[in-house]
């Protein structure tokens, strides 16, 4: 393994436990409050009926939970980048969209008491990059070692290499 | 020893001095309530509007009359509304003659108009008797009441309310703002869950 690659690997491992870390934190804000609290900062971004929102502030932390403990932990990271990626994205895009209509509203990012502004617009679109940037790492096949360093097969199906003797 | 009780008395009466107010006039319900709510509000600002109109009375029915609540206003008014400032004095100045309430609802009812207008006062006169008019207009000028305002606008960026309304749930030592305009049954699931 090269230096350049061994570093990749550790920004990547920071990036994901660091991701994760703040899936976990977020949940955590919500969980700690009655789940109606978070359901009031869902509800101020007028995309659900009000009957929806109170289960979804029920299980969205949890969800936030489960996906956090399974970044740092390291399991299945083509689907947890992916879902990281997506859940993310969600929202990122309803953020931007209350901050565009001008409708000063709570992120309900961790907890309540924080308005959407460009600070966490910022925030959670750099999240948002890193989620992305470790799901394309994630999926991107590993390129073949050159000749002459351990046996590598040309077939794009083989994604690891044998170590070299 | 000596020394740190004189401390602890210093930090005691400074916390006493720094603890914000009530305005008996702008406090409704039981001060003994489990659960008091602070509103930081504009008078010129819509959503307030909507939430003292819509909301605000529900809250009054269900939580602050039967006495599980204790509802304080404050004024929060905004550098971006022109009249707000004015209005919260004059409001400020009801409360001392006790129509706090009554002031409050005509400035909010006719906030389209005196927000265009400007005519804050005349608006306010039109829920006081002619002597509480004279009064409330001589009071609005008064410093301690312009200090009232002022002093409740700090003690919102204390609180680091951002937006209007925004209202302070306050049980024990937890503190949950909430702001926006809100549907009145989560709130009411809020506030009956941590009731419990």
């Amino acid at each position: 393994m090269t230096s350049r690659s061994k570093g990749l690997r550790i920004v990547l491992l920071l990036l994901r436990i660091a991701i994760g870390g703040i899936f976990v934190y977020a949940a955590w804000t919500k969980l700690r409050e009655p789940a109606s609290l978070f359901a009031i900062s869902i509800d101020g971004y007028h995309v659900l009926p009000e009957w929806a929102v109170l289960p979804l502030a029920r299980m969205l932390p949890w969800l936030e939970l489960l996906l956090g403990l399974v970044l740092i932990a390291g399991f299945w990271r083509r689907v947890s980048t992916v879902a990281a990626s997506a859940l993310l994205a969600l929202f990122f895009s309803l953020m931007v969209r209350a901050y565009v209509r001008g409708e000063a509203i709570d992120c309900g990012c961790f907890g309540p008491g924080e308005a959407i502004s460009p600070i966490t617009l910022l925030r959670d679109g750099g999240l948002l990059a890193a989620a992305v940037f470790l799901a394309i790492l994630a999926w991107k096949k590993p390129r073949p070692l050159p000749y002459g360093r351990g046996s590598v097969t040309t077939s794009p199906t083989v994604e690891t290499v044998p170590p070299s003797d | 020893m000596k020394k740190l009780s004189v401390a602890f008395l210093l930090a005691l009466c400074a916390s006493f001095a720094a603890a914000p107010t009530v305005n008996k006039g702008k406090a409704f319900g039981n001060p003994a309530a489990p659960i008091t709510i602070e509103l930081f509000s504009d008078f010129q600002c819509p959503s307030c509007r909507n939430l003292h109109m819509t909301l605000l009375p529900s809250i009054m029915r269900d939580y602050v009359v039967p006495g599980k609540a204790y509802l304080v206003y404050k004024e929060f008014p905004l550098s971006q509304h022109n009249h707000s400032r004015e209005a919260a004095a004059y409001a400020c100045a009801a409360a001392r003659v006790g129509k706090y309430e009554q002031v409050a609802d005509a400035l909010f009812q006719n906030q389209p108009a005196w927000a265009e207008n400007g005519k804050v006062f005349e608006t306010v006169a039109s829920a006081l008797t002619p002597a509480e008019r004279t009064k409330v207009q001589a009071l609005a000028q008064d410093p301690a009441v312009l200090n009232e305002v002022q002093s409740d606008y700090m003690e919102g960026q204390r609180e680091q309310v951002n937006q209007t309304p925004t209202m302070i749930v306050i049980k024990g030592t937890k503190r949950w703002p909430i702001a926006g305009s809100l549907s009145y049954n989560l709130v009411k699931q809020f506030l009956d869950d941590i009731s419990k």
